[in-house]
């Protein structure tokens, strides 16, 4: 309907559109632009192409390439690959269920990061809830904003924030001192605990920001609904309240789920020798000095089709219909 | 006596939204109170208080450089994202197009990948490639990581477009190149504006893929990685306070632009 114009005005040639001023006809009046930008705006056909081919380029070569190329290196026994030709291999998986040095940490950061998951959810949960249905409305956006301002702040520098907290001679450790209560510093750093605490510090708004749009949605008519049929706080908690803000908990248990096991710095910083976790062991085989990048790209191989799946086959389970990661 | 009872539940709600905001605040509080600390060492409690390291930081060449390096690199990134996002996003919102759904999954994937993964694979596939590490490599790793967030800003603000108003524009005589830069890019703005700052605060903030992708020159996050590392000194203090007041100003006029243009 709109083309039927278009070739009305393009028959009388030369380009006989509206007359545009400023920057913008400049442009239009070149003979360069009709000659090349006017030619393919005025066809459906090269508009498609244009359309398609840059972005599709960019989708396959930088989105699935390197997924495709780690896949594929995984496979090899060497890289570079020898002289004769690349040898292609199952070695590389072999070894890491064969090698309980590197099982094990992948487990341990399977159960971390669920630990860390279910802990994010446990803990924003009452915070979202608060911040979308108890808050009144004018103040929900301050309220929100208070729990934003750390979002802006790096990994890094949060990560740093929480050692100030944590240290032997941190925050807590000196109150702690202050009031009497120890004698000698309580080891708060460079174990579980601190990387728990310093991973659900730097995920824990994917979890809130998700459940909180979820939780804003539900009618509060329904609450006052089953408040007036006898039901109490926990009742309307489990039977209402929970079911309908179910979108919010998959997206958000999912969005914290896959951070969370790909955390890098944190551990790094935060974490000690007993909480090795699985995206250490993966970059110090790229980063050694020994060349081990087939065996290095089969772990994460291995992490990607695991964590992947695991929220593929949790999102099936919880069900929600319209779940979006974002 | 009743009426207490059932307020019991909203007070322990506000109680743990108010102890939530303190774990958030706490340690980033601490953090910059203790870059007023007039010694050479990190320790509770504070005791004298200068401003010295911040005159310290600020002539820190290496500082300033790491800033200026962050800055450009986020730039660069914010260029391609924004520019590639919305390209994509045009394309899966077009009419007609096959595989829509696969093509946005594909969009996606970067940005549900963890960020380990998609770092390490970055790293192989510029070696496949031979393109060295360094900046750009970095600016290419960055701009793969936020162009999925671009596109998901812009699909959502380009499904609440009429679609009359490209028509009409067309009507009057706009070829789809004019329509699209003085209809579509303008409808567009908020969606673009709180895009491009989303790829300068990932960008800036990142770690993980320049520290796979990354050279000898460090970003802000590698140079106070390096740091803490290397000893902890309330220089960091200072620089990581100042760094943090910078981009959580970018961030609230994000939040505040964002918020101001969808009313």
């Amino acid at each position: 309907m709109v083309d039927s114009s278009m070739t009305e005005t393009g028959t009388s040639a030369p380009r006989a559109g509206p007359a545009y001023a400023g920057w913008i006809g400049k442009i239009t009046n070149s003979g360069l632009y009709s000659a090349t930008v006017g030619l393919i705006a005025n066809s459906t056909r090269a508009r498609l192409i244009l359309l398609l081919a840059v972005p599709l380029t960019w989708i396959v070569v930088l989105h699935v390439g390197p997924i495709y190329q780690m896949a594929r290196i995984s496979l090899l026994d060497n890289y570079p690959p020898a002289a004769e030709g690349p040898v292609y291999t199952l070695d590389n998986y072999r070894l890491f269920f064969q090698e309980p040095l590197y099982f094990l940490p992948f487990v341990r950061s399977l159960i971390f990061a669920a630990v860390v998951t279910v802990a994010a959810l446990v803990v924003t949960y009452p915070v979202a809830y608060y911040v979308a249905k108890i808050i009144k409305p004018q103040n929900r956006t301050r309220a929100l904003l208070l729990l934003l301002i750390p979002f802006w702040a790096g990994e890094i520098i949060r990560t740093f924030s929480v050692i100030m907290l944590l240290a032997n001679r941190g925050a807590v450790n000196v109150l702690l001192r202050e009031i009497g209560f120890i004698d000698r510093p309580i080891p708060l750093l460079y174990n579980y605990f601190s990387l728990g605490f310093g991973v659900i510090y730097l995920i824990a708004l994917y979890m809130l920001l998700p459940l909180y749009s979820a939780i804003e949605k539900i009618p509060p008519q329904l609450i006052d609904a089953a408040a007036d049929l006898g039901a109490g706080p926990f009742q309307r908690f489990r039977r209402v309240i929970l079911p309908l803000s179910k979108d919010g908990i998959v997206s958000g248990c999912s969005l914290v789920y896959l951070t969370s096991i790909g955390v890098f710095a944190a551990p790094l910083l935060l974490g000690g020798p007993n909480s090795v976790i699985f995206p250490e062991i993966i970059a110090s085989l790229f980063h050694g000095s020994s060349d081990k990048w087939p065996e290095g790209a089969a772990f994460s191989i291995l992490m990607l089709v695991v964590s992947l799946s695991t929220v593929g086959l949790f999102m099936r389970v919880a069900g929600g219909r319209s779940v979006r990661l974002m | 006596m009743r009426h207490y009872f059932s307020d019991a539940p909203k007070t322990a709600l506000q109680a743990s939204y108010w102890v939530f905001v303190i774990y958030l605040l706490l340690p980033l509080t601490l953090m910059t109170a203790m870059s007023f600390k007039d010694a050479n060492f990190i320790a509770f409690p504070i005791g004298d208080w200068t401003l010295g390291w911040y005159a310290k930081v600020v002539q820190d060449k290496q500082f300033l450089e790491a800033s200026g390096y962050s800055i450009f690199i986020a730039l660069m990134t914010t260029i391609f994202a924004t520019i590639m996002g919305v390209w994509i996003a045009l394309l899966i919102s077009a009419e007609g197009i096959w595989g829509r759904a696969a093509i946005f999954a594909l969009a996606c994937l970067p940005a549900v990948v963890p960020g380990l993964i998609n770092a390490i694979s970055m790293r192989i596939f510029i070696r496949v490639l031979d393109i060295p590490t360094g900046t750009g490599a970095i600016i290419l790793g960055h701009t793969v990581h936020a162009v999925p967030f671009v596109v998901i800003m812009v699909l959502t603000r380009l499904r609440s477009m009429p679609n009359n108003l490209i028509d009409a524009a067309r009507d009057l005589g706009a070829d789809s190149f004019i329509a699209f830069i003085r209809i579509t890019i303008p409808f567009l703005a908020p969606a673009l504006v709180g895009g491009m700052i989303f790829c300068v605060l990932t960008s800036i903030d990142d770690f993980v893929r320049t520290f796979f992708l990354g050279g000898y020159q460090p970003t802000l996050p590698m140079l106070i990685f390096a740091k803490v590392q290397g000893g902890m000194s309330p220089e960091i203090n200072a620089m990581a306070t100042l760094v943090l007041i910078v981009t959580a100003a970018v961030g609230l006029y994000a939040e505040h632009f964002t918020r101001r243009s969808r009313t």
